[in-house]
């Protein structure tokens, strides 16, 4: 107790001795934007050492319009232009107009047809997409040909990577879906937990961006648990939804809306439970560091400094459970999966009552 | 305008505490029941994780509409 007082004791000397030197207001307009840092963006932020912009591909009245970056397309297009043009200066750095906004817009400002350029979110979604090819490739042939089958599997990335593999199948596939049908299943389940893995992964890293935090790519494989669970779902499972079995005829009537809807909530639930979990973190760790920046606006930038390294602390604490929601979220996505598929392909059998 | 804002609050709070007394009865269920039996704790940490992610799920509907709410 005496200790985390003492502690208590020096910051706020810390911060007292800060604010006597350190009094000069800067008067600048330094308002973070939050939102702005969580959605995707039209460049890659290597921040403070450079920003990548990423190639623009925009469909608009028949025909395809192809660019190297934002930048060139402004200096070089007179068909569109970035927002924040249309009624400001436009924004010129070393005799080159930089992009504000990035929102393309037509010169008349009506928003192109179809915006089809990269974004951030999709860079690193290739980006794990590759990562997922280059791991799993390379071992399914060291599999093949009997490293691991006949003899013991070598090294760590083969362990590793053993143990969860054979931890989905076991724990996840077989007790969900059930030993008939599991290994049909098994290949889905396996990609995509470390898809959304590694997905994840990708915003712990710097400069990194999970894509998982956009709600497009969760609803994508939402949409593939959906379609999987649908086409191999068994007989029973349509006769569930449409004629429950077991039950008087009028209480069918009201079942059956009620199993078409659950039917539509499970995929949609998947799909925001995913993205809210990631997209929070995001937000929380910003929150967390913005506190500095509050209480520098409120009390000075003294004590925004002294009690700096409380926030600094819990953003680190925030972070090591972002890399266990990451897991943890990885797993849920993939045994809700195990789940809905093991509900569809199972076979009732009539005798006993629902 | 600004009663969006208190909206916002009130409702991430109140959805807070629903999805923390929904997970912590997940939890205390499951230590008690991995408790009476220890051989039975691997399955049940795997339903209280399903358990728990379907009342997080619901919880995150409610702070997604929060959030909407702010935003606009």
């Amino acid at each position: 107790m005496r200790q985390y007082f003492r502690i208590i004791l020096l910051t706020l000397l810390f911060t007292v001795g800060i604010t006597i030197v350190t009094q000069a207001e800067t008067g600048e307009d330094n308002r973070i934007d939050l939102i702005g840092k969580v959605v995707d963006h039209y460049y890659l932020d290597f921040k403070p050492l450079t920003t990548i912009e990423l190639p623009r591909l925009i469909y608009d009245q028949g025909s395809f319009h192809f660019y190297r970056s934002t930048t060139s397309l402004l200096n070089n297009s007179d068909r569109f232009t970035d927002a924040a043009f249309i009624d400001n200066e436009k924004n010129i750095v070393n005799g080159k107009v930089k992009p504000v906004t990035y929102e393309l817009v037509r010169t008349d400002g009506n928003a192109p047809q179809f915006d089809f350029s990269l974004t951030s979110h999709l860079v690193f979604f290739w980006f794990a997409a590759l990562l997922t090819i280059s791991i799993f490739f390379p071992l399914s042939a060291k599999y093949r040909k009997g490293t691991g089958r006949n003899t013991e599997p070598k090294g760590a990335f083969q362990n590793i990577f053993e143990t969860l593999v054979l931890f989905i199948r076991d724990d996840i596939a077989l007790q969900n879906i059930g030993p008939e049908k599991y290994l049909k299943f098994t290949p889905y389940l396996l990609t995509v937990f470390f898809f959304i893995l590694f997905m994840n992964f990708f915003g712990l890293m710097p400069w990194g961006v999970s894509s998982t935090a956009d709600i497009t790519i969760t609803a994508v494989l939402a949409i593939l648990t959906f379609g999987i669970t649908q086409i191999f779902a068994s007989k029973d499972h349509w006769k569930h939804v449409f004629w429950f079995p077991g039950v008087p005829v009028p209480i069918k009537f009201i079942l059956m809306p009620v199993e078409l809807i659950g039917l539509f909530t499970k995929p949609f639930a998947l799909c925001i439970r995913l993205f809210a979990n990631m997209a929070s973190g995001k937000i929380l760790i910003f929150s967390l560091l913005g506190i500095i920046f509050i209480f520098s606006d409120l009390f000075g930038p003294g004590i925004a400094y002294g009690t700096s390294w409380i926030w600094v602390l819990m953003t680190l604490f925030v972070y090591l459970i972002k890399a266990l929601v990451s897991f943890i979220q990885a797993y849920v996505f993939t045994i809700l999966s195990a789940l809905f598929i093991g509900l569809a392909v199972a076979k009732h059998s009539d005798e006993h009552a629902h | 305008m600004e009663l969006a804002y208190l909206a916002a609050g009130f409702g991430a709070g109140i959805t807070t505490i629903g999805a923390g007394i929904g997970i912590g009865m997940i939890g205390k269920s499951a230590m008690e029941g991995s408790a009476r039996q220890p051989e039975a704790s691997g399955d049940i940490r795997t339903s209280m994780l399903i358990s728990a992610a379907f009342i997080e799920g619901v919880a995150l509907f409610g702070q997604v509409v929060c959030i909407i709410l702010a935003l606009n």
